[in-house]
């Protein structure tokens, strides 16, 4: 790849997406745009490239930037978030909620496995307070691709056997006859996907109790992080939980919100935290 | 250490699972079928087995049966690894005391995925 078309995809990652590429990771944009360029009869990234140049299409252009994004997920890839939310953090939420309306946000979900994770440990919560909540999941991803993959909830033989365990596939998903696995109906009548920039505002979203952003803070440029960070927090109701990824830094990169003192891993608005306040 | 016992009729399959599971910081033994596995279990019952379902002389879920009406037979820990692979089968495995299954084409990450759901890894 020329240095130019690596710079030219650096800048449409970063005003597209907030990503950010390191020259060291020019690989990875080989290996993400790998699909797109053989389904349009590519030879090179630098003919890619020199194609958006020539004629600009802003379709295309959104595309190329989802691509680049990055796809890494799998069932119950944040366990231990999952365990904290179900275990800690809904019940809590629960118990100052008048209509016993829960509203969860898996922000940049990929290809919804995070979603139906979190559906299916909530599901498991039989006998408990949570059982009878209204819950609603949303899920959200900057590629159109991802949320219809996500929104199929159909998913490959290799997939279902990393994160979920033997019990939670077969009570969770059914098998097709070519081997592949679809998320049953139970699961989704509380579970929905939308497309969403995080750059952008997303009040229509409405406000959630718990919000899950795991994988998407660590490679944007900061001042991406910062926006991201913003519109989450935007959209946290009074005494929310927000939560990242296990092995992504969040301090000091926005004053709207400070770690949770009662929730190990959490996040709160700044200037709440009213349930450690009550405690 | 952890003893893992591998139970397959193919070379290949055992060679590959057993570079996975050795990777793990497991101590690898092999079996070609379920009746070599129990003399094997009979003398040192390992913490986990790994099972093929289609064997000659005794096939993998004869050999489950066997295992767990042996003396400390409901010890190991058995992770089914086979083509078998629809639903029925499965509940089959679960009902016999399988208490993980992978389904056939495996790699390392599915091995660990599944070792680490029953508390091996």
């Amino acid at each position: 790849m020329q240095e130019s078309t690596f710079n030219e995809l650096a800048d449409l990652a970063l005003r597209n997406s907030g990503q950010h590429f390191a020259p060291t990771k020019s690989y990875l944009m080989d290996a993400r745009l790998s699909s797109i360029s053989r389904r349009e009869s590519f030879a090179t990234l630098d003919d890619l490239v020199q194609c958006l140049k020539a004629r600009p299409n802003p379709r295309f252009e959104q595309e190329v930037a989802s691509a680049l994004t990055s796809k890494k997920t799998r069932f119950f890839a944040e366990r231990e978030t999952i365990e904290q939310i179900v275990a800690h953090a809904l019940p809590q939420r629960l118990k100052l909620s008048k209509s016993g309306k829960l509203r969860i946000w898996c922000a940049g979900v990929s290809t919804g496995q995070e979603a139906w994770s979190l559906a299916m440990r909530i599901r498991e919560q039989v006998g408990s307070p949570l059982a009878s909540a209204q819950l609603e999941i949303i899920g959200s991803d900057l590629s159109v691709d991802c949320i219809e993959t996500a929104k199929r909830g159909v998913y490959g033989h290799f997939d279902v056997q990393k994160g979920l365990s033997i019990h939670r596939l077969m009570t969770n998903l059914n098998r097709h006859d070519n081997g592949e696995w679809e998320i049953k109906d139970e699961l989704r009548d509380t579970v929905f996907f939308r497309r969403q920039n995080l750059l952008n505002p997303a009040s229509d979203l409405g406000g959630f109790d718990v919000i899950l952003c795991s994988n998407v803070i660590s490679g944007l440029a900061k001042p991406a992080k910062r926006q991201v960070l913003e519109t989450l927090c935007k959209q946290m109701l009074p005494d929310a939980y927000l939560f990242f990824g296990s092995d992504e830094a969040i301090e000091g990169l926005s004053s709207s919100i400070k770690p949770s003192r009662d929730m190990r891993g959490a996040f709160v608005r700044a200037g709440t935290d009213s349930a450690t306040a009550a405690a | 250490m952890k003893h893992c016992l591998i139970v397959d009729d193919s070379r290949v399959v055992r060679t590959v699972a057993g570079r996975i599971i050795q990777d793990l910081s497991f101590t690898v033994s092999e079996a070609a079928h379920g009746a070599e596995a129990l003399e094997i279990c009979r003398k040192d019952m390992p913490d986990a087995i790994l099972l093929d379902w289609n064997m000659p002389v005794m096939n993998g879920l004869d050999f489950l049966r066997a295992l767990r009406r042996e003396d400390h037979g409901k010890d190991p820990v058995v992770v089914f690894c086979t083509n078998e692979n629809d639903s029925e089968h499965i509940s089959e495995a679960i009902r016999a005391g399988a208490n993980e299954y992978i389904m056939k084409p495996f790699d390392a990450e599915i091995v660990e995925s599944k070792f680490a759901e029953v508390g091996l890894v």
